[in-house]
């Protein structure tokens, strides 16, 4: 078992290297990148437990973004909270529309589910740029910063970076305890889940609400981030970002979608022509991943790792137990 | 007021006709495609193109369309759902339609521009208020392919081996039909038909690449609520939410549309799930 005492190494790096990383590079603008990858990995982090584990496609998480992100500047610039205080409400916010929109949709079939989620997405880019006492229309509202320490880009970094690491620490969690086995148990089969008695229809929605709290999390942060917001900024588009991301990463492996979505956010970022093209892009990546590599990157990398270590593959390795099958079929004949 | 129904109608007309190229596709491979709505993106576009831009005639405008559909139609056959219906893993297919549907919506929108273009006019008539042929055009050839497809279904050879698929593929193929031929043919009729909305609802609609998105999720609701498989539930589905999206536009503001929309799946669905003429289907083992 040499990888159980590999993995916190890894893991310790990983994190050294990340904390770091405000003092290694001087770019204000990579940093500023790093630290958008953070704020999309808080939404992705507990979507990929709604998509990747539970199997629900929820193609509107940009909703709940865009909400979590008005959320925060309302209540943090117009009405002068705490912008703590107005991170925490606009994540509340979130969960109780997460629980509004999950009620009645998470009980219809995969498609159906998909369908009503776009429909949030498309309904709520409408609505910002309708409401316009509330919204500024497509004027757009500025965003407020965090108090001293993470008013510089280092600070928000480490901030960002912090909420992050809180954010995957509780998924994988979740991932791994009892919750985890619930998901993958219904994905998989729904019917073999009830029949061992997970609540299907709970869990989902106690997923989708936690997923929606992280979602005005990011949201808050993501306004921040950008110091302005319009309609604009939260199109369908960025919905089928985060879910690609999840997807060519890998369904139900905690790290796979943060290597996705670290690709899929720095390419066009750090590949000023990329831009233009990056929506074809993540579909062609979608299709070509869905078609090759239905598993995603996650799971080709643990294919190798575990070849790498020369673990033997467990799907060969079942050998019938010839002696006492021949034993017990002469005992049955005798 | 009059103008408000008969335009609402129109856009009915319209989503029955999407809700009727979902059925296409679904009889043969239980697929829901989320690329269903760019047929009519991709027809229309080509048209407007051809005919304004290149001066094209009409007719050639016309067929060229209905060859893009076509094409359009068999390829996403083959790129994205032979494979996937293959590997028979039922989440994977809304990925891969998603993933064509983007890339197809991107493509059109990066040759073709993002603003709306107009749409030639298919008849030489002056603008006659609500007997334009903008609105009329939709909503006859709508009746029309449903007529149709319902003669196609009960007639034709090919059209019983669509039946005898959507109800169960396995002993069609037991009985020696050619399913994945089957498959194919129905992408491409899903296609043209596609394409002849696209080419019928121009005038209402414009060339938008954004129609796409718009429309398959229009004609998805027109289809849930009409109840999957039935052409007259698609007809009437599109009505309903044709009328309602018009008089909600009317009376509350064109910004309501989709709320209005949303909400009427989600309720007939939680009352109603197989739809108002759908038939239901309990066995889940």
């Amino acid at each position: 078992m040499t990888h159980t005492r590999i993995k916190p190494v890894v893991v310790g790096l990983f994190a050294l290297l990340a904390v770091a990383l405000p003092w290694m590079t001087g770019n204000v603008y990579y940093l500023h990148v790093a630290t958008l990858i953070g704020v999309y990995w808080v939404l992705i982090a507990t979507l990929n437990l709604l998509v990747g584990f539970t199997g629900q496609l929820s193609v509107g998480h940009v909703g709940l973004l865009a909400i979590g992100a008005y959320a925060f500047c309302l209540l943090a610039g117009g009405q002068g909270w705490n912008p703590f205080l107005a991170l925490l409400a606009g994540g509340a916010i979130c969960a109780v529309i997460g629980l509004l929109l999950g009620l009645p949709s998470l009980r219809l079939p995969g498609f159906y589910f998909a369908m009503a989620t776009l429909a949030f997405g498309l309904i709520v880019s409408e609505l910002a740029l309708a409401e316009q006492w509330l919204t500024n229309g497509s004027v757009g509202m500025p965003a407020p910063s965090f108090p001293a320490p993470f008013d510089t880009p280092g600070g928000f970094y480490w901030l960002v970076l912090g909420i992050a690491g809180l954010v995957t620490w509780m998924t994988a969690n979740l991932a791994r305890l009892m919750w985890g086995r619930a998901m993958v148990a219904l994905r998989d089969s729904t019917v073999a889940a009830s029949s061992v008695a997970v609540p299907i229809y709970r869990t989902k929605l106690i997923v989708f609400v936690f997923s929606g709290f992280t979602a005005g999390i990011a949201g808050g942060l993501y306004a921040t981030s950008q110091t302005y917001i319009t309609p604009d900024a939260f199109i369908v588009n960025l919905g089928i970002y985060f879910f690609v991301a999840i997807i060519i990463g890998g369904r139900g492996v905690i790290i796979g979608p943060f290597i996705g979505a670290a690709v899929l956010a720095a390419i066009p970022e750090l590949v000023g022509p990329l831009a233009k093209y990056g929506t074809f892009f993540y579909g062609l990546i979608l299709l070509i991943v869905v078609l090759v590599l239905p598993g995603g990157f996650g799971e080709l990398i643990a294919t190798l790792a575990a070849k790498l270590r020369r673990e033997p593959q467990s799907a060969t390795s079942i050998e019938p137990d010839l002696p006492s099958l021949r034993n017990a079929v002469r005992g049955q004949k005798a | 007021m009059l103008l408000v129904i008969v335009s609402g109608l129109a856009l009915g007309g319209l989503y029955g006709m999407t809700a009727l190229v979902y059925n296409v596709m679904y009889s043969t491979s239980k697929v829901l495609s989320f690329g269903t709505g760019q047929f009519a993106m991709v027809g229309g576009i080509c048209t407007a193109w051809l005919v304004l831009d290149l001066h094209w005639p009409l007719w050639a405008g016309l067929i060229a369309c209905l060859v893009s559909g076509a094409a359009f139609g068999w390829l996403s056959e083959v790129i994205a759902v032979r494979r996937i219906v293959a590997a028979s893993d039922e989440h994977l297919w809304v990925l891969s339609t998603l993933a064509l549907s983007t890339m197809v919506q991107e493509a059109m929108s990066l040759v073709w521009g993002t603003d709306p273009t107009p749409f030639p006019r298919v008849l030489p008539q002056e603008f006659a208020g609500i007997f334009d042929q903008k609105f009329w055009l939709p909503m006859i050839l709508a009746v029309l392919m449903a007529v149709g497809l319902e003669q196609f279904y009960r007639r034709s050879m090919v059209g019983k081996l669509f039946i005898a698929m959507s109800e169960d593929s396995f002993a069609a193929r037991a009985r020696g039909v050619a399913t994945d031929r089957m498959r194919s043919l129905s992408y491409v009729l899903a296609g043209v038909l596609g394409a002849l909305s696209g080419f019928a609802g121009g005038q209402l609609t414009f060339a938008d690449f954004a129609l796409g998105t718009a429309l398959g999720l229009s004609g998805f609701i027109a289809l849930a609520v009409g109840g999957i498989g039935s052409s007259v539930g698609a007809l009437v589905g599109g009505a309903i939410l044709g009328m309602l999206t018009s008089l909600t536009a009317h009376y509350f503001g064109a910004e309501y549309q989709k709320t209005i929309a949303i909400g009427l799946l989600i309720l007939l669905l939680v009352v109603r799930p197989q739809g108002l003429f759908g038939t239901t289907q309990v066995r889940q083992v």
